[in-house]
Order: C-alpha cells, then structure tokens, then sequence
C-alpha cells in the first residue's frame, strides 16, 4: 500500500492519538465509557461524522472565503451529527436514552473542527477521508480501552455477558463504584496517556521552562 | 469568482444553509413517523406499568407492552358530553396530537385553565381495564397534562373503581430541571399517590384541601406530598389533576361512567 495512504491512517491510532497526543475530545470520552456498548456506537457515530465532514470540506476547500470559512466548516459538521443524531434516535432508540445529548454534542467535539482545519482544508478528497476514518479509528481505540476498564470493574460484565460474578451474586468480586463515574475515565486516559508516552517517548513534549536550580547562597 | 471576493463569501454561504437545511430536513421528515411510533410506544409502556396488570417496576420489552396493552380497553371520549365518541380508532386516536388540529381542539376559558394548557382536544384517549372474569371494572387511567417548569409535563393517573381512589401515578415526558423537578419520577414519591381519594361526596375535588375547612380531619386523604426545592413542578402536578377533575376535565365522562359501572 502507498506509504502516505497507510501513514494517514495509521498514524492517528497511536502515534498522533487524538486523544492521548492532541488531547482533544476529552468530555465524551469521559461521559459515556462506562458502558462498552456506549462507547462502541459513539465511536461509530464519530467516524461516521468525521468521515463525512472531511470530505465534505476537502470537496469545497477551494471555495471557502478566510471570513467564512470556519463558520461553514461548522455548519457542514452539525448537519452531519444532527443526521447521525436522528438515525441513531431512529433505529437505536433504547441508546439513543442512554447516550442521550452526548451525539449532538459531537458538533463541539474539537476533534471534528480540528481535523477539518489541520487536513482537510489543505489535502485532497481521498485522504482527508482516511485521515477522518484514521482520527475516528484512534478516538474508538481510546473510548472502547477505557470502557473495557470501566464496565469490567464496574459492573462485573461487558455488554451484558457477565464476566466476574458480583458478590451481589454470591460472587467473589466486589464492583469498583468509583469506576462508573466520569473521574475514573479522567484516571485511566491518565494512565494510558503516561503508558503510551513511556513507549514511545517522542511523544512527550518539552518542558516549557527551564528549571533553574537556585540555592540558598545565591541570596547572600 | 476570486475568494477575496465579498460577494463570493455570500453565495458560499448561503449554499452551505440551503444544502444543509434541505440533508436535515429530509431526513427529519423522513424518519420522524418511525420516532413517532416508538414514542407513543413509550407512552403505552407508562400506561401499563400503573395498569395493575403487571408489576410497577418491571422492565418490560417492546412486546410485552404491546401484549399487556390489547388487555386494556380504549376509548375516545368527547369531554364536554363525557360520551364516547365511536368515529375514531381508539387505537389509533392520539388525542394528545389532536390538540394541534384546528377541528378537534377548542379554547380553554381562562378561569379553567389551571394547568396553563390554553387549547386542548375536544376528545381525549380513557383507558379502561375490566376483569375479564366478571366484566366488572377494576381500574380506569386517564391522561393528564399541563405546564410545568420548563415545558410541559404528561402522565397518566390510575383510578381504582371507586372512581375517587388513586390507583398510580406515572409521568413519561418532562424536561424538569435534573436532580430536582424530575423527582416526580421518583418511585417512592410516585407511591405516595395511592390512596389518596379525589373528591369528597363525589363531585367537588378537594386536592390540598384547605386546613381551615370543617373536611379537616380528611385532608390527610386529600392531599399530596410536596418535594422540597421542586415548588413549580409540584404545584405544576397539583394544578394539572386540578384541571383535569374539575369542571372543565374529566367531570362528564366521570358522571357517564358511573352509570354505565353501576350494577
């Protein structure tokens, strides 16, 4: 496969992670990962919606006047998430509850914009595509690692297939509370931000000061 | 036309509205019967849950309230005779919707106009749930709606067959404010309701009656617990059953069936 086409996907799985490297799209990844089945549709929607929005800029990037240009970006995102927004109201309407305004609040989601003015805007139809698919994959990859931790010691189970049996149950395995509230989501991207930036730490960024060691004598 | 162009970022502009606003449209119009029909499924599931056929805190899939539901008997009734009115599906009638119907909504007078709906149907959708055994009736819901805090309230009341003893109490939509106002969704609250009784001697509702009055010593039946920090959805609750068993209510289609229901 063309190099650039492969990078442009890959890269935004762990290497510009979104999520763990630009740290964007932080409120629902908190929001909704207490629950597998959440995260796994929001991710789709996500996709979906940055997959859309990308082309759509790149089509029209010749023709958006600097005074407008982000006003248009946004509007052609909401249209997008609003379509999403009634599918998934349509269709899924028991998660459409759940996930309640977590799917129109996608239009605020910075990741959206910011790959609408960092790729799209600038690159060619196809691989903005990929690079809206790349984001989205990196965003899920993310949600569903957090999701997995939080309904697992949680609840006990995953998408409703119960994995620990629950002392409640007259199991062994007593559910972590604190995992199902957004903080816990806030611990574990944390976590995971720290874990990825060890492997590969390329990633951390410089100081933005210099420490200077100052001593006592310096006050003589 | 060069982007520097003024002109230019008009027309992208305005292009940008009709295209989007047409993609939303379409597919708002498109799926919104789909929308429609989940919820008034939803609203059939708040129906059953007081509907004494099954218990109050069960979870029930879509089949089952569709099961439970044909064990209940609907009926389209004109408010202001209390008769049922056989032109309509009672299955189909949605009498909620009606209201937006230049034909089959009226004025509410404003000194009736308790719970602050304005116009309302002519024709309501009543419930009724007969024992299957002796025909007789076991328990009659009726809708009731009204402004609350923020937009407006709808539920439904569960009436045993005294007609004056509340069975349940349910709300299925409400934008009250979260953690307070949306404490009427509160089961123990909800709970709260039953046995308590409407009306005094059959026809004057004396809901929060007043402490002054010689009823006094039954106003504890008459009255319903306040939810401290939630004054307007409260009072919001209090003036919609106010409405709707007073004289510009259910009071017709009360006296109708009293009659029909006596042996």
């Amino acid at each position: 496969m063309n190099r650039r086409i492969r990078d442009t996907i890959l890269n935004p799985l762990i290497n510009e992670n979104p999520i763990t490297l630009q740290v964007l799209g932080i409120c629902s990844a908190l929001a909704i990962t207490n629950s597998l089945y959440s995260a796994l549709i929001m991710s789709l929607a996500l996709i979906l919606v940055l997959a859309f929005s990308n082309v759509t800029i790149s089509l029209i990037r010749h023709h958006l006047p600097d005074s407008v240009r982000i006003i248009v970006q946004i509007t052609v995102i909401a249209s997008g998430v609003i379509v999403v927004d009634e599918w998934i109201k349509t269709f899924l309407p028991e998660t459409a509850r759940t996930l309640s305004v977590f799917v129109g609040l996608i239009v605020t989601n910075c990741i959206v914009l910011g790959r609408a003015e960092a790729f799209a805007a600038h690159n060619k139809v196809g691989y903005s595509f990929l690079d809206g698919v790349g984001n989205g994959l990196g965003y899920s990859l993310v949600l569903v690692f957090v999701a997995i931790i939080r309904e697992l010691l949680g609840t006990g189970s995953l998408l409703n297939v119960k994995i620990f049996p629950t002392t409640t149950e007259g199991g062994w395995f007593d559910p972590n509370a604190l995992m199902l509230l957004p903080p816990s989501a806030f611990f574990i991207i944390g976590f995971l931000i720290w874990g990825i930036r060890s492997w590969k730490t390329e990633q951390v960024e410089p100081a933005e000061f210099k420490q200077l060691l100052i001593s006592d004598e310096d006050f003589d | 036309m060069d982007n520097d162009n003024p002109i230019k970022a008009i027309l992208v502009v305005m292009l940008t509205a009709l295209v989007c606003s047409l993609l939303v449209t379409v597919t708002a119009v498109k799926w919104q019967p789909i929308q429609q029909a989940y919820q008034n499924l939803d609203r059939n599931r708040a129906l059953v849950k007081i509907s004494g056929l099954t218990h109050e805190s069960a979870q029930l899939t879509d089949s089952e309230v569709i099961a439970l539901y044909q064990k209940i008997e609907a009926r389209v009734v004109n408010l202001a005779t209390g008769e049922t009115d056989a032109n309509y599906n009672p299955n189909t009638f949605d009498g909620w919707q009606a209201e937006n119907n230049p034909e089959l909504n009226e004025e509410i007078p404003s000194e009736f106009d308790l719970a602050k709906l304005k116009r309302r149907s002519r024709l309501i959708n009543v419930y009724l749930i007969f024992d299957p055994e002796n025909g007789r009736l076991k328990r009659m819901i009726l809708p009731i709606y009204g402004q609350g805090m923020w937009s407006k309230i709808f539920g439904f009341i569960a009436l045993e067959n005294d007609l004056n003893t509340v069975a349940g109490i349910t709300f299925y939509q409400q934008s009250e404010t979260a953690g307070i106002g949306d404490k009427i969704l509160n089961p123990i609250w909800q709970n709260s309701w039953r046995g308590r009784k409407l009306f005094v001697k059959d026809e004057t509702l004396v809901l929060g009656g007043d402490k002054s009055s010689s009823q006094s010593k039954l106003n504890g039946l008459h009255q319903i617990d306040a939810i401290s920090g939630a004054t307007v959805t409260v009072d919001a609750i209090k003036d919609m059953v106010e409405y709707w068993f007073g004289p510009h209510g259910y009071v017709n289609f009360l006296r109708v069936i009293r009659k029909e229901i006596k042996p």
